[in-house]
């Protein structure tokens, strides 16, 4: 005769302490949200009450220290019969596209030359990842001389080099202006690809490597090959955060340019604050913010569909 | 251990909830108040409010005033928390009008400004655009930052000039030949908070250009007047200029007039007092010039500097009171001059304040009270005017025409913002 475990026979013995706290923490559902509910607070107070006020304060018509009044997608109709704010659409994603481009690129080639076996690899580790360790307005100031037309280096060279008979405006010319930017955006966001990625190759096994060139595969096509496909889900999750902290990136664009000269730099977030804090239009500040949404949300389902399919 | 680490989270969470359901020690009478200010660039100013006033009024009433500065450029950022928390510091610094942006959340001092006004004004004519909100005094102004020609009077005199110009067509004629001599001029026309509205409007106004009516409906920014100013700016900028300023924020010009750079640029007194005190030759050839006249007159911005009161301060009585003291003439006087100036009080008794005498490159600034007015004048002071500068309307039309797009384009530009902006038709 089979014995039946008695899964409920402490039904009793619960029922006798069902009302002791020490009772209420020994059952793993309890114990477990517990142990949630920190984190899960935490998100419902930082992230999710601030998303869900900002969509609520988008839909209103809603100036500083003043209350709200609903206005549907009045907000967003406005925008999109603003000429400055297209400009702002295309400044943000030729600045998103071209960063992550280069940041991806570049993300990859450190990576792959710090997984190389060198004299003082750590130490120069190290100091690949201090663009992204060191502040970013602090960095940005430094940028901000570098740019400078009087005591900017980069002329300095290029005019001492012969290059050129003056030097450039980095920040007053609109395209220079958006150059630059892209570039500093670049030098802060390669390290974050290459350590994330340095992280995927040290998972290959040197095995691979080994028996594709026992078949005679050369280093192109080992890289194609063996360390792409390898890698492939660490470059979409990396370049999917990357993409985010660039649509939401705020520091970079506000201390060098502020948007200028006459918005060729200007993005959404820049926008969405210049109107929100400077002008004192909540809802409609809220409103350039959310604009970005429907891009983001677009590109990480599909990059979520993608490497789940993978 | 599973038992110790849960007897450890049911501890936590029992000295949690006792923690949070304890009750509050009952209110008594005010102890502190706190002011938020924007950092000066006179640091003395700062200084002298912390170490003298401060200590002066605790010992006089018992009443603790702690100070808060914030970073310049940050005060308004830094208004809109407190407003929309409704917590933080009960007087608050304003500027510019927002007063008017602010109105709701700021409570009526019209009593302190009259007696103000009766022991050392009146009041000059023009603040009451920037602080008066629906007939109630909604802040009380302290002085302002006036934004003068800042120039180097030993380049000056290198191409013949002893005085600083008087018209914006002789400045132009000037720039041209310091420009020349590798001397050129540096007026902001990025994106910056102060610098570049600084002379933008005056250059409008003078040519008897306006953003928008009294009315606040009618946009007026599509006129000859505009476009002549239009037409000045461009040329201003590119015979006299580096490209750059096109990407200016507040600190380029400082770093230019310091680096040697430039010749002249609109902007505060912070030039003077800080070549004064880091780049003392620069400071001996530096000097300030109103704006020039165009056709229409000469004019001015002004930045009114003022206290308010927060609505959700806990004892406004007490907040009143210590304005009232900070405002009597024993205090607002000693705190002025330890502002060497930087900040011009709209109170004529103070016309021929000792302050003024310190130094007589101060005197224009005290002269552009005269023909100093509120951005977009002579529209209304109100939240469309907050937009119209947050989007930089006037800043870029003018930035637009210096690159190089045609004059009826960029004004059709800010003219369609504007209509936007005031909801007009």
């Amino acid at each position: 005769m089979a014995v039946r475990p008695e899964p409920f026979a402490r039904s009793t013995a619960i029922s006798g302490r069902a009302l002791s706290r020490r009772g209420l923490l020994e059952r793993e559902g309890i114990f477990s949200w517990l142990m949630l509910a920190p984190g899960v607070l935490f998100l419902l107070a930082f992230v999710a009450y601030p998303f869900f006020y900002g969509i609520w304060l988008s839909l209103q018509q809603r100036q500083v220290s003043q209350a709200g009044t609903f206005v549907g997608l009045a907000n967003f109709v406005t925008l999109y019969h603003d000429a400055v704010f297209w400009q702002v659409t295309g400044n943000t994603f030729i600045y998103v596209v071209v960063t992550t481009v280069l940041k991806l690129t570049g993300g990859l080639a450190m990576a792959l030359v710090i997984n190389q076996h060198f004299r003082a690899r750590n130490l120069v580790r190290a100091a690949l990842l201090l663009p992204f360790i060191v502040p970013t307005i602090l960095s940005t100031v430094a940028w901000m001389w570098i740019f400078d037309p009087t005591f900017s280096v980069i002329n300095w060279l290029l005019v001492h080099a012969g290059m050129i008979r003056e030097g450039f405006s980095w920040l007053g010319n609109k395209t220079l202006a958006m150059v630059s930017i892209i570039i500093v955006n670049t030098w802060r966001g390669i390290p974050f690809y290459g350590i994330t990625l340095l992280a995927g190759l040290q998972t290959i096994s040197p095995d691979l490597y080994e028996a594709a060139a026992i078949d005679g595969a050369s280093v192109g096509q080992r890289f194609r090959h063996v360390t792409l496909p390898i890698i492939k889900p660490i470059v979409i999750i990396v370049t999917m955060f990357s993409v985010i902290f660039t649509f939401s990136d705020f520091q970079i664009v506000y201390a060098l340019t502020h948007g200028g000269p006459a918005n060729a730099t200007q993005v959404f977030v820049t926008y969405a604050f210049d109107l929100g804090m400077s002008g004192g239009q909540l809802g409609m500040g809220a409103a350039a913010a959310l604009a970005m949404l429907p891009a983001l949300a677009l590109l990480i389902v599909g990059l979520t569909l993608y490497l789940r399919r993978e | 251990m599973s038992t110790t680490r849960r007897q450890f989270l049911s501890t936590a969470l029992a000295g949690g909830a006792a923690a949070a359901l304890t009750p509050r020690r009952a209110n008594g009478a005010t102890k502190s108040l706190t002011v938020v200010h924007e950092s000066s660039f006179i640091k003395g100013f700062d200084d002298f409010f912390v170490k003298t006033l401060a200590p002066e009024y605790e010992k006089a009433t018992g009443v603790k005033v702690g100070y808060e500065p914030v970073s310049v450029g940050s005060m308004l950022t830094r208004l809109t928390t407190i407003v929309e928390t409704k917590s933080g510091p009960e007087i608050v610094a304003t500027g510019l009008n927002w007063p008017h942006l602010f109105d709701q959340s700021l409570l009526d001092v019209s009593d302190i400004a009259a007696e103000i006004g009766k022991k050392i004004g009146p009041w000059h004519d023009n603040i009451f655009d920037a602080v008066v909100v629906n007939k109630k005094w909604k802040a009380l102004p302290w002085g302002n930052i006036g934004q003068l020609e800042v120039y180097r009077t030993d380049w000056f005199k290198e191409v013949g000039v002893t005085k600083f110009p008087d018209t914006w067509e002789d400045l132009l004629t000037v720039g041209r030949m310091l420009k020349k001599k590798g001397h050129p001029f540096g007026f902001e026309i990025g994106h910056g908070f102060g610098d570049n509205h600084g002379w933008m409007y005056p250059l409008l106004w003078s040519y008897g250009g306006r953003e928008v009516d009294k009315d606040g409906k009618t946009v007026l920014i599509d006129s000859s007047e505009t476009a002549k100013a239009v037409d000045f700016c461009r040329k201003f900028y590119q015979e006299t200029m580096i490209e750059d300023v096109l990407g200016w924020t507040d600190v380029s010009n400082n770093k230019a007039f310091f680096g040697e750079q430039i010749s002249c640029t609109n902007n505060a007194m912070s030039i003077l007092i800080v070549g004064k005190r880091d780049f003392p030759e620069i400071a001996k050839v530096t000097d300030h010039g109103l704006n020039p006249q165009g056709p229409k007159g000469r004019f001015h911005l002004y930045n009114p500097q003022s206290h308010a009161i927060a609505s959700h301060a806990s004892d406004p009585a007490a907040a009143k009171a210590f304005l009232r003291w900070l405002y009597d003439d024993k205090q607002l006087s000693r705190w002025l001059v330890a502002g060497e100036a930087y900040y011009a009080p709209f109170l004529h008794g103070y016309d021929n304040h000792q302050m003024w005498n310190a130094d007589p490159r101060y005197l224009p600034f005290k002269e552009s009270l005269k023909t100093s007015r509120l951005h977009g004048w002579p529209g209304p002071a109100g939240a469309a005017l907050s937009e119209s500068n947050a989007k930089y309307v006037l800043v870029d039309m003018f930035a637009k025409a210096c690159r190089g797009d045609a004059t009826k384009d960029v004004i059709a530009t800010a003219a369609a913002q504007l209509k936007q902006i005031y909801k007009a038709k």
